[in-house]
């Protein structure tokens, strides 16, 4: 088995997470900051930027009318929403590349991102829950372990997938026995490292464990449903297939039933096809 | 020529240039009928087993569910001169996440509907890959009516 502290070093491989980004991130926690402080330090990202305008102004966030400039859009935006936003604008190249471990093309890690995102909503939103600002972020950024995981799933992915044809491991599973960790808790130190917000560290590392918060965790359930969802319909999923459980009790703390998950696909088709300008994110 | 049929779509063709191709198959059922006469084929990507759910959706878009899918799928070949008698039909996809309890199983489900439907208008299957936990890619050659599947973390094989 391969040393764990091998796949946790790695994580500095990834390119650090932009200076603007965090320097933002930062200033968005002090309640006492102003819009100014937070242009001052934005501005000077044009990805970033561009990334922040797109996301306003896509249907997700709904917003009556056309944002044409980061005033304007963090005007409108509360904050929570906003260092939800920057999250996903400095997140997004990485979920684009390519993924050889886990037979992901371009794009389509990305795709299934934001395909766990559009249904967290409409699972938030069936079950009557507040919306929670980190939902729609920590939904896309649930499988960044991914992207760390990318070079070592590669390497031992025929001792994986015999550990899943044989044992009944989930892929998740066959992981964590074959690398000593899971791209799960990969992505939760990657975000610890990056000092993402508490909650979305938390949404990363139990997205395939939700049982563990299912009382007291406003979001880690709901993205949990919604990925199971995104990965029976087969969207962005790579050569892990659907290896992964399906936990009834998580549908029974919400009240939904099989009809239910199929309401959400029908929900999901009509809204999916109204994003394909986050999708074209870069 | 690779003509991309999209998750609750259908595309028919006559063109031996063309190759039918739907990706995404995890839940969702890819249905391929071809006559090898005259050469036409046809590719459903549904994704639902019944349009009672949403009739309305079932009105704009029938290739969502199974029960209005495949009956225009037959009826759109026949249109370009196949004949029932002579489609050589096959099925993939219907995989789920694991799950013991089964809630979580709308690919079953949407492989029972087709089964019932095929079982009511005397249609035999003639080959087909379903079910496990697996997400599947399905390619049908209009030239020869051959099927491809790519499956994920078994690699390629014809059907």
């Amino acid at each position: 088995m391969i040393d764990v502290d091998v796949i946790i070093k790695s994580i500095n491989k990834l390119p650090p997470f932009p200076d603007v980004a965090s320097r933002a991130l930062q200033i968005l926690d002090d309640p006492r900051a102003s819009v100014d402080q937070v242009i001052s330090v934005i501005q000077y990202d044009q990805a970033v930027t561009a990334n922040v305008l797109k996301l306003c102004n896509s249907a997700y966030y709904g917003l009556r009318r056309k944002v044409h400039s980061l005033r304007e859009g963090l005007v409108l935006l509360g904050n929570a929403e906003l260092k939800s936003i920057i999250l996903a604008s400095t997140t997004v190249r990485l979920f684009q590349q390519e993924n050889k471990g886990y037979d992901l093309a371009k794009g389509e890690l990305w795709k299934h991102a934001v395909a766990t995102g559009i249904i967290s909503k409409i699972i938030s939103d069936r079950v009557g829950a507040s919306e929670h600002p980190s939902l729609f972020t920590a939904a896309l950024l649930h499988d960044i372990g991914k992207v760390v995981l990318n070079s070592f799933v590669d390497r031992y992915f025929e001792q994986i997938i015999a550990l899943v044809n044989e044992g009944e491991l989930s892929f998740l599973e066959a992981e964590s026995k074959m690398l000593g960790i899971n791209h799960a808790e990969v992505g939760a130190k990657t975000g610890e490292s990056w000092n993402f917000p508490g909650d979305i560290v938390q949404a990363i590392r139990l997205h395939h464990s939700p049982e563990e918060v299912l009382d007291d965790d406003p979001i880690t359930p709901i993205i949990y449903l919604a990925n199971i969802i995104t990965l029976s319909m087969g969207i962005g999923v790579g050569r892990d297939g659907l290896s992964y459980r399906g936990k009834q009790e998580v549908l029974k703390h919400y009240g939904l039933k099989a009809k239910d998950l199929q309401e959400i696909v029908v929900d999901f088709y009509d809204q999916y096809s109204k994003v394909q300008d986050i999708l074209k994110l870069s | 020529m690779d003509v991309i049929v999209g998750v609750a779509d259908m595309k028919v063709s006559d063109d031996p240039s063309v190759t039918l191709v739907t990706h995404s198959l995890g839940s969702c059922i890819g249905l391929t009928v071809y006559d090898p006469v005259v050469k036409v084929g046809g590719m459903l990507h549904y994704m639902l087993p019944e349009s009672q759910l949403d009739s309305n959706k079932a009105r704009n878009n029938p290739w969502m569910f199974a029960d209005t899918g495949i009956p225009i799928l037959f009826k759109s070949c026949y249109k370009l001169g196949a004949v029932k008698g002579r489609m050589i039909v096959k099925v993939a996809g219907g995989s789920q996440v694991m799950d013991s309890s089964g809630v979580f199983n709308i690919g079953k489900r949407n492989y029972a509907a087709l089964r019932k439907i095929f079982w009511r208008n005397n249609v035999l299957i003639d080959a087909e890959d379903i079910g496990g936990s697996v997400n599947r890619t399905m390619r049908l050659s209009i030239a020869t009516g051959e099927v491809t599947l790519k499956i994920s973390g078994q690699g390629n094989k014809i059907l």
